[in-house]
C-alpha cells in the first residue's frame, strides 16, 4: 500500500493535511463502514461479551464467567483437534484451488477454436452452492453405489471408503471445496490473463521466448494481484468451511472432520453453550487476522501491481 | 464518456427497479404468518383467530400437513391456521430458540421427540394437559406408548403427531436364494448373525458382492438397543424419576452391542456404510444388502424401491436374547405439536382446537396411509382406508405389533435430557471409535458417556437447576 | 505477425483439446451425474451398477419437485433479494476499493485491514444478534430484511482494490491535472475499465447471496418470502428420502443461474478483448 509518503505538503499544518486527506477518503468509506458496523462489528462486540457469560437455553447472558471459556478451549483435546483438522483442511484446499485454477485458466486462454465454450465449463461451478456440491458427491461417495468406487472398481482398485474412514473423510470432504473454488479461481485468473496486453507476449516472441518462458515471465508475475486475492481469500474461507461438513459427515467420523466452525456450529445451536460458541468464534477470528497480517506483511511486497 | 454514462444510467434504472421490487413486500409484510394476530386485534369486528403452525415437515409430508390444514380451517370459520414449514427439525427448533428472545413464536409448533426436555426447560409452552384437564378431554384413544414418551411428572406436555419406530427390513428373495425361511426374520442378535453368514456372497477374486446386514451408525438405533434390554440411556430412571445428571449408556448393555456389532463388520458379513440411513437404505434397496435397520415410516419407499427387483419382510428390532422379548419394548421416535404460552389465551385455545383435530381418529388415519407413520389415535386403525392401506401394505402389521407390545415404562420412555441431539452425536463418535479399532466397546463408550455427562451437567447449570 | 497464445502445430493442437476436454469433463461430471440422478425413478436410483448415462427421463420428478415446493416464486424471490444485494455490493465496494486504492491517508493498512476482518468472523456466531436487530426494526418477512447485512463487502472491496491497484496511479495524477474530479474519475475513467472485474465481483455477490440459506430461514416467516435454497430442503425428507426430486430441485434452481452465468460470460469476454488495459 502505497502513495501516502508522496504527498507534497503544500500548504496548512501536517495534521490539517492528514484530516483533509481523510475528509476526501471518508465519503468513499462511509457507505461500507455503516454497514458493517451494524451488522458485523456491533454483533462482533456481543460475541466478545457473550464469551464470558453463562447462558440460559435461549441464550439470555445470565451469569459473569470471566475467562472460563477460553481456559476450558484451551485445555480441551477436542477444541485442538478442530483446530489441526481445520488446518488440514486449509492445506488441502488451498493449494489445490490455486493450482486447478492457473492450469484450467492457462489452458482457457489459448486461442483456439471453441475455447469461449471451454472457458464457460472450466468455471461453471461458481454457480453452485456449497450445499449442492456437498450433495452431488455425496452420491458419488456412496460406499457400494456411488459411481467413484464404481470407475475405480472398473480399474481394479478396491473401493474407498470415503466418508467412512477417518484417513479419507477430511479428504472427500476437501474435493468437493476445490471442485467448487476452482470455478472462480479460474473466473478470476482468466479475467486476470486476458487483460495482459498481447503485446507484451509479442516482446517476448521476439526475444525468442517460448510458450512455458512467457508464461512464467510475463503471465504469472502481472497475475500476482489476482493470485494474491485469491491466496487470502480461499485461504479466510477455507478457515470457515462449514457447509460441506455439515451435510457430508456432521463432523464424523471419529471427528476427522470437525472442523472449527462445525464445532462452533454445534456449541451454538444444538449445545446451547452460546458463550463458548462465541469463545470458539473469537479465537478463530484471531488466528485467521493473525494469518491475514503474515500474508500481507511477508506476500504483498512481491505482488507486482504495475 | 457516453458509454460510463449509459452504464451508470443502467445501475440506477436496476436501482429504481430494485426500490420498486422492495416496495410490494413491505405493504405484504403484516399479512404473513406470524403477523397474523395483529391483523386479528386489529379487525375485531370478525371473531376469526388466525395462529401460526411451524411445522418441519418436507416434500409429500410437507404436502399432506397443508392439505390436513385446510381441511381443519375448512371444516369452521372462526379459526385460522397457517402453516409454515420452518426447515428441518433442527432447523426450525433453532429457529424458535431465536424468536423467543424477542417474543417471535407461533401458537404451535411441531418438535422432534428428543427436543422434549429442552422444549419443557425454555418455560414457554402450555402443557397440552392443562387443556385435557379443563376440558375433560378423552384421551383413551391416545396410544399409551406414544403417550408415554411426552408425559414428564404425569403431565402430557405435547400432543404426539408423527410417531414411528425401528424395524429390521429384509429381503425375502435373497432369504430364499440362501435357503433361508423367507417368512422368519431373525429375532435376536445370534440370528443375525447366522442367517448374515448365510447371506453373504463373495465373487472369484474373493471380492465381497452381497453383505448379510448393514446398520446405519445412527444414535437412535442405540438407544433402542439398549431400551429393549431394559436399561437406561441417562440417571434417575431416564431422566423421568428426577432431572437426570449422568449418562448411563456405557453399561454391559452398551457394551454387548457394541461388541456383536463390530463382530459382525470384521467378519466380513455386514458392512458398515457410515452415519447416513439413506445410505444402508440404498445399499439394502439395490439388493447388495439383505438386511437393514431403519424407521417404519420408510416402509412404503422400501416396497416401491424393491418393485420387479425382491420381496420386501419386515421384522422386528432383534433382540440381544429371546428372553428379552418379554422384558422390554422399543421407545417410540418421531415429533409433537407444541402449544406457546406466550401467545394470547385466545390464540391458544384456538391451537388446541387445532391439536384435536390433528390427533383425531380421521386425520391420523389419513396421515397414517400419506406417509407410514403410525396413527397415533388407535382408533384411526378403524377408518375403512386405514384397513384398506394396511390389506395392502400386510408388512406394517408387524410395526404396529412391535408398538403395542412393549411395555409402558421408564425404558420405552426414552431418554430425557436437554442436549440429546449432542449425545446422540457422541454416542456415534464412540461407535466410530469401537470400529475403527481406536478404543474397545467399553472404552470408546466410557468416554462418550464423561462427555455426555458434562454437557449434562452444563446444561442443568445453564436452566438453574 | 505470430501470435504468442495462438498454436499452429496440430500435434499441440490435438493434445491441447485433449487436455481442454479432461479438464472439462473432471468440471462437469459431477453436475452431470446430478442431471442424470434427477431423471430417475425410485428403482432405478438404487441399483448397482450405477448409472453413467441416461436410461429414463422421469420428468414426473420435477412436476413432484415444483408441487413439493414453489421454486418458481422461490426464484422470483432469490433474485430479488441477489439483485438487490449485487448492485449495493457493487456500489459499496467500488468506492470503497477507490479509496483504498488511489487516495492518501493515514492508516490506510489499518483501515484495510478492519475491512478485511468483516471476513474472519464465522457469519454463524453473529447471525443470531443480527436476526434480533432486523426484528426489531421491523423488517421481518421482506426484501429489505434479507439484503441489508449484505450491502457491503469486504471480499468485493479487495478484488476491485487489487484491480485498481494494477492501474497507473499516472492516469489519476493526469486526471486530476485536467480538474477531474475523484468521483467523475472513478465513475467515468475507473470503473469503465475495470468492466471485468465488476463483472467478476457481479456474478460472484449474485450467485452467493442466490446460495444462502440460515438467514433467508430466520428472517423470512412466510412461504411467499421464502428463497431457492429453503425450497432445497422442502424436498429434503427425514426418514424418506427421496433424492431423484432433490435433484431435480437442483437443478431447477440452478437453470436461471446457470442463464445468467452465460449472459455475463460472454459480456466478460468482450469487454475484455475490446478495451484491455494499455500499460
Amino acid at each position: 500500500m502505497e502513495g501516502q509518503k508522496t504527498a507534497h505538503y503544500k500548504h496548512g499544518t501536517p495534521f490539517q493535511k492528514e484530516l483533509k486527506n481523510w475528509l476526501a477518503a471518508l465519503p468513499f468509506l462511509l457507505p461500507s463502514i455503516i454497514v458493517f458496523t451494524v451488522f458485523i462489528f456491533i454483533p462482533l462486540i456481543r460475541s466478545i461479551v457473550l464469551s464470558m457469560y453463562g447462558t440460559n437455553p435461549i441464550g439470555q447472558m445470565t451469569s459473569f464467567v470471566g475467562l472460563k471459556y477460553y481456559q476450558r478451549l484451551f485445555t480441551s483435546d477436542q477444541f485442538i483437534n478442530s483446530l489441526t483438522v481445520t488446518l488440514k483442511f486449509v492445506l488441502y484446499t488451498v493449494p489445490g484451488v490455486i493450482l486447478l485454477g492457473l492450469i484450467l485458466s492457462t489452458l482457457g486462454n489459448i486461442r483456439l477454436k471453441g475455447i469461449s465454450v471451454f472457458r464457460i465449463l472450466f468455471s461453471l461451478t461458481i454457480a453452485i452452492s456449497g450445499a449442492t456440491a456437498a450433495l452431488l458427491f455425496m452420491f458419488l461417495y456412496h460406499p457400494i453405489l456411488g459411481i467413484f468406487n464404481y470407475l475405480l472398481s472398473l480399474i481394479g482398485v478396491s473401493a474407498i471408503p470415503w466418508l467412512i474412514d477417518p484417513k479419507w473423510a477430511l479428504i472427500a470432504v476437501a474435493i468437493p471445496r476445490i471442485w467448487l473454488g476452482t470455478g472462480f479461481a479460474t473466473v478470476l485468473l482468466l479475467a486476470g490473463m486476458q487483460g495482459i496486453p498481447e503485446e507484451y507476449y509479442e516482446a517476448a516472441k521476439i526475444d525468442g521466448a517460448g510458450f512455458w518462458q512467457g508464461w512464467r515471465l510475463i503471465t504469472v508475475p502481472l497475475l500476482t494481484p489476482s493470485l494474491f486475492f485469491l491466496l487470502v481469500v480461499t485461504t479466510l474461507n477455507a478457515f470457515q468451511t462449514f457447509t460441506e461438513v455439515n451435510v457430508l459427515t456432521n463432523g464424523g467420523p471419529i471427528n476427522s472432520t470437525e472442523v472449527m466452525v462445525q464445532s462452533i456450529y454445534r456449541s451454538f445451536y444444538f449445545n446451547g453453550q452460546y458463550g463458548y460458541a462465541s469463545a470458539q468464534a473469537l479465537v478463530l477470528f484471531v488466528i485467521i487476522m493473525a494469518l491475514t497480517i503474515i500474508q500481507f506483511g511477508v506476500l504483498e511486497k512481491k505482488v507486482n501491481y504495475e | 464518456m457516453k458509454r460510463s454514462l449509459i452504464r451508470i444510467l443502467t445501475v440506477i434504472i436496476l436501482f429504481g427497479l430494485f426500490l420498486q421490487a422492495c416496495t410490494p413486500a413491505a405493504t405484504k409484510a403484516p399479512e404473513s404468518a406470524t403477523k397474523a394476530p395483529e391483523v386479528a386485534t386489529k379487525a375485531p369486528s370478525s371473531e376469526v383467530v388466525n395462529i401460526a403452525f411451524w411445522h418441519a415437515m418436507s416434500g409429500h409430508n410437507g404436502e399432506v400437513i397443508e392439505e390436513l390444514v385446510k381441511r381443519f380451517n375448512d371444516s369452521q370459520s372462526a379459526i385460522v391456521v397457517t402453516p409454515t414449514y420452518q426447515g428441518s427439525y433442527d432447523d426450525s427448533i433453532n429457529k424458535l430458540k431465536a424468536g423467543l428472545q424477542s417474543k417471535d413464536v407461533p401458537a404451535i409448533v411441531q418438535v422432534y421427540d428428543i427436543g422434549t426436555r429442552l422444549m419443557i426447560d425454555l418455560g414457554v409452552m402450555t402443557p397440552m394437559q392443562s387443556f385435557i384437564d379443563k376440558e375433560k378431554f378423552d384421551v383413551s384413544d391416545i396410544e399409551p406408548g406414544v403417550a408415554n414418551y411426552y408425559s414428564v411428572d404425569g403431565k402430557l406436555w405435547s400432543m404426539p403427531f408423527n410417531t414411528s419406530n425401528p424395524v429390521l427390513y429384509y429381503n425375502k428373495t435373497l432369504f430364499k436364494e440362501a435357503g433361508l425361511d423367507p417368512e422368519k426374520a431373525p429375532r435376536t442378535w445370534a440370528d443375525v448373525t447366522e442367517y448374515s453368514r448365510a447371506l453373504v456372497k463373495k465373487d472369484a477374486s474373493g471380492a465381497t458382492t452381497q453383505y448379510g446386514c448393514s446398520f446405519a451408525i445412527y444414535g437412535w438405533f442405540v438407544e433402542q438397543f439398549l431400551a429393549v434390554q431394559g436399561s437406561y440411556y441417562v440417571n434417575n430412571e431416564n431422566g423421568r424419576a428426577a432431572l437426570a445428571t449422568e449418562a448411563t449408556f456405557n453399561g454391559q448393555e452398551g457394551v454387548d452391542l457394541l461388541t456383536w456389532w463390530k463382530a459382525l463388520n470384521d467378519e466380513g458379513i455386514c458392512v458398515n456404510l457410515g452415519r447416513a440411513t439413506s445410505d444402508t437404505k440404498k445399499a439394502f434397496d439395490s439388493g447388495v444388502v439383505a438386511m437393514t435397520l431403519d424407521s417404519t415410516a420408510g416402509l412404503r419407499d422400501r416396497i416401491d424401491a424393491a418393485a420387479g427387483k425382491f420381496e420386501v419382510g419386515v421384522g422386528f428390532l432383534p433382540r440381544s436374547e429371546e428372553a428379552d422379548y418379554e422384558k422390554s419394548g422399543t421407545i417410540i421416535g418421531g415429533a409433537s405439536l407444541w402449544i406457546t404460552n406466550l401467545r394470547p389465551q385466545a390464540e391458544q385455545d384456538a391451537a388446541w382446537e387445532f391439536v384435536k383435530f390433528m390427533s383425531s381418529a380421521e386425520s391420523q388415519a389419513y396421515w397414517h396411509i400419506q406417509t407410514g407413520y403410525y396413527p397415533i389415535n388407535s382408533a384411526g386403525y378403524n377408518e375403512p382406508d386405514d384397513v384398506a392401506w394396511r390389506a395392502k401394505y400386510p408388512q406394517f402389521q408387524v410395526a404396529i405389533d412391535q408398538l403395542h407390545m412393549a411395555p409402558i415404562n421408564n425404558y420405552t420412555a426414552g431418554g430425557l435430557i436437554g442436549v440429546f441431539p449432542e449425545a446422540r452425536q457422541t454416542v456415534e463418535t464412540a461407535i466410530e471409535e469401537c470400529f475403527a479399532g481406536t478404543s474397545s466397546p467399553k472404552d470408546a463408550l466410557d468416554k462418550g458417556a464423561k462427555s455426555v455427562t458434562q454437557a449434562i451437567v452444563d446444561y442443568n447449570d445453564n436452566i438453574g437447576q | 505477425m505470430m501470435k504468442f497464445l495462438h498454436f499452429k502445430n496440430p500435434i499441440v493442437k490435438v493434445l491441447l483439446y485433449l487436455l481442454l476436454i479432461a479438464g472439462a469433463v473432471v468440471m462437469i461430471f459431477p453436475l452431470y451425474t446430478g442431471v442424470l440422478t434427477s431423471f430417475l425413478g425410485p428403482e432405478t436410483i438404487s441399483s448397482y451398477p450405477p448409472k453413467l448415462f441416461p436410461v429414463e427421463f422421469r420428468w414426473q420428478n420435477y412436476i413432484d419437485a415444483s408441487r413439493q415446493a414453489p421454486l418458481l416464486r422461490f426464484i422470483l424471490n432469490s433474485f430479488i433479494q441477489s439483485g438487490g444485494v449485487m448492485i449495493m455490493q457493487l456500489i459499496t465496494a467500488s468506492l470503497a476499493a477507490f479509496a483504498f486504492a488511489f487516495l492518501p491517508f493515514k492508516g490506510k493498512n489499518i483501515a484495510f485491514l478492519v475491512f478485511l476482518s468483516t471476513m474472519m468472523i464465522p457469519w454463524e456466531s453473529t447471525i443470531i444478534p443480527n436476526y434480533l436487530f432486523i426484528q426489531k426494526i421491523g423488517w421481518t418477512d421482506t426484501y429489505q430484511g434479507l439484503i441489508s447485512p449484505f450491502m457491503a463487502t469486504a471480499f468485493g472491496t479487495f478484488l476491485l482494490r487489487q484491480f485498481f491497484m494494477s492501474i497507473p496511479k499516472d492516469l489519476y495524477d493526469a486526471a486530476k491535472m485536467d480538474g477531474c474530479s475523484n468521483v467523475r474519475f472513478l465513475t467515468s475513467i475507473l470503473l469503465p475499465l475495470a468492466r471485468p472485474a465488476l463483472g467478476t465481483l457481479a456474478v460472484y455477490s449474485f450467485l452467493q447471496t442466490y446460495n444462502q440459506y440460515l438467514w433467508p430461514l430466520l428472517i423470512t416467516n412466510s412461504t411467499n418470502m421464502r428463497t431457492v435454497q429453503i425450497g432445497i430442503t422442502m424436498l429434503q425428507v427425514f426418514e424418506r428420502e427421496q433424492w431423484q426430486i432433490v435433484m431435480a430441485g437442483v437443478v431447477t434452481i440452478m437453470i436461471p443461474t446457470l442463464f445468467l452465468f452465460f449472459a455475463a460470460n460472454r459480456q466478460l469476454i468482450r469487454g475484455l478483448t475490446a478495451g484491455a488495459i494499455k500499460g
